[in-house]
């Protein structure tokens, strides 16, 4: 009893500080998931250009956003930009980091939903007079976007944990602010546990959030 | 209190898994045998043939793993140069890394026969564990730029200044003491802390006296200010509290070292790590600092 005690006190000391971490982690996933969003649609035209100029750089930039780790990305524009002679905060740097690389991810994503749609769909759409845009706006994308919804909310859940990488370069946000309370208390595992629960609360809210769309879009037809 | 030490160590044996039981079962029982015989470690070393000293891998410059796989460090060749002291053979040991926590213990238990590893000597440690006369000086040093302004610690007290940090807590609050005008980045790699520095994401860096000379070696566009942080603290061989012999040997293989017969070979490696020569404990005492 004596141990739980102890430990609730620590962890309700704790708590305020945790908390103003936590808001620090969901600013990050507020920036961040709209600019990978749209880094990802911006890069989807011309990963899907037939042109081998256009589609290859692109290709090449997704491959080496999506096949190194977020870390190094992150530690690369914190520590790599000084030597150009630019200083953006920290904060800018991570929601940078996150988001070229989710980006990266989306627009595979994106490409892979667009691809699934039977080329038929296509051909009856301009069958019926409908130029190339129109065909993709009133025929493709809305079954696309049935198939995007899935995995863009598994997306932004992996997304939110990556938060956690910006601590390497000194943002204040809910993993860094638990190691902070370790080092000063020694005592880890009850600490991050409840960091732990602190993610848990935020995916789940978030996985909960997407499934509900996923419902309520795939109900509409 | 107990009741928590008690889940925190269980918690953590379970999770330490049986490898590391295994590797300190068997020292600790051949500790426990001569323990009973009343012997001290001293005799128990040369007996075996081979010193077990206890170290750390995770501190550059003091014991890491460097590129080819190997543990080096300045504490591996000082622990070197007393197995050279005892057997006459620098390979006559084993190193046995372990964690910080569990160095007390190990020392206690027998399990080493001694420990170098970072270890600065605090009044309160002595009380648990033996310490030798410290082997090298340490202390907390603030590192900047070479052209850059700051001479003293107080001209840090700037709103545009910025000072980098590792996360313990003892960095932030010699930071608010010291220079709370400044801007604070905290970072859990001492590596961060310099790197923010050379590439001028902060102006300073708090960092060990020793581990700023180390990156220094490398790094001529930074310097250190004359004026240090903290006291000169020591960092020595740690032993058992309560076996003499063995102490007075360590001691005196270290007082030899500093200004003796080991000087030499000391010497050498403490310009292999550190750049710079170390202060001849005998011939220039009067121009010790701090």
């Amino acid at each position: 009893m004596d141990y739980l005690a102890q430990t609730a006190v620590l962890l309700a000391g704790l708590f305020p500080k945790l908390v103003a971490g936590f808001l620090v982690t969901l600013g990050i996933a507020a920036a961040a998931v709209p600019l990978a969003l749209l880094f990802g649609l911006l890069l989807l035209a011309p990963r899907m250009d037939r042109r081998a100029f256009i589609c290859a750089p692109t290709i090449g930039f997704i491959e080496l956003m999506r096949n190194t780790p977020l870390l190094v990305q992150i530690y690369l524009i914190y520590f790599g930009l000084p030597l150009l002679g630019f200083y953006p905060s920290e904060f800018a740097c991570g929601v940078a980091g996150i988001a070229l690389q989710h980006g990266a991810f989306l627009v595979e994503t994106y490409r892979g939903a667009i691809e699934t749609i039977s080329q038929r769909q296509w051909d009856a759409a301009r069958a019926i007079g409908m130029g190339r845009f129109k065909a993709f706006r009133h025929v493709i994308l809305p079954q696309a976007i049935l198939k995007i919804l899935g995995p863009l909310g598994n997306q932004v859940i992996v997304l939110t944990k990556d938060t956690s990488l910006v601590s390497a370069i000194g943002v204040m946000e809910l993993t860094m602010t638990g190691k902070m309370a370790i080092e000063r208390s020694a005592v880890s595992v009850e600490i991050f546990v409840t960091v732990a629960l602190f993610y848990l609360v935020l995916t789940t809210a978030l996985g909960g959030a997407a499934r509900l769309i996923e419902h309520r879009a795939a109900g509409r037809h | 209190m107990s009741s928590r030490r008690e889940f925190i160590s269980q918690a953590s044996g379970v999770m330490a898994g049986a490898g590391l039981v295994l590797a300190q079962a068997q020292p600790a029982t051949a500790q426990q045998a001569t323990q009973a015989a009343g012997r001290s470690k001293l005799d128990e070393v040369r007996a075996r043939g081979k010193i077990i000293v206890g170290v750390t891998s995770e501190a550059p410059p003091f014991g890491f793993v460097d590129d080819k796989g190997e543990l080096v460090g300045f504490d591996i060749d000082v622990a070197k140069l007393i197995a050279k002291a005892t057997f006459g053979d620098e390979t006559k040991i084993e190193l046995f890394k372990q964690g910080f926590a569990t160095r007390w213990p190990n020392a206690q238990n027998g399990t080493i026969d001694f420990g170098i590893m970072v270890t600065t000597v605090y009044a309160d440690r002595a009380l648990q564990v033996a310490f030798t006369r410290p082997y090298i000086d340490s202390g907390i040093v603030v590192v900047v730029k070479k052209d850059s302004p700051i001479r003293m610690i107080a001209d840090l007290n700037k709103p545009e200044y910025t000072v980098a940090h590792l996360t313990a807590p003892v960095q932030e609050e010699r930071g608010k003491r010291l220079y709370p005008n400044a801007k604070f980045l905290t970072f859990d790699a001492i590596s961060s802390q310099f790197n923010a520095v050379k590439l001028g994401r902060a102006t300073a860096a708090q960092l060990d006296a020793p581990v700023a000379l180390y990156y220094i070696k490398d790094n001529p566009d930074i310097r250190i200010l004359d004026e240090w942080l903290t006291d000169v603290t020591g960092n020595a061989v740690f032993l058992r509290p309560d076996d003499f012999k063995w102490w007075l040997f360590l001691d005196t293989v270290v007082a030899e070292m500093l200004g003796g017969s080991l000087w030499s070979a000391y010497k050498t490696a403490y310009k292999k790590w550190f750049g710079i020569e170390p202060r001849h404990a005998r011939a220039v005492q009067t121009t010790n600092k701090g």
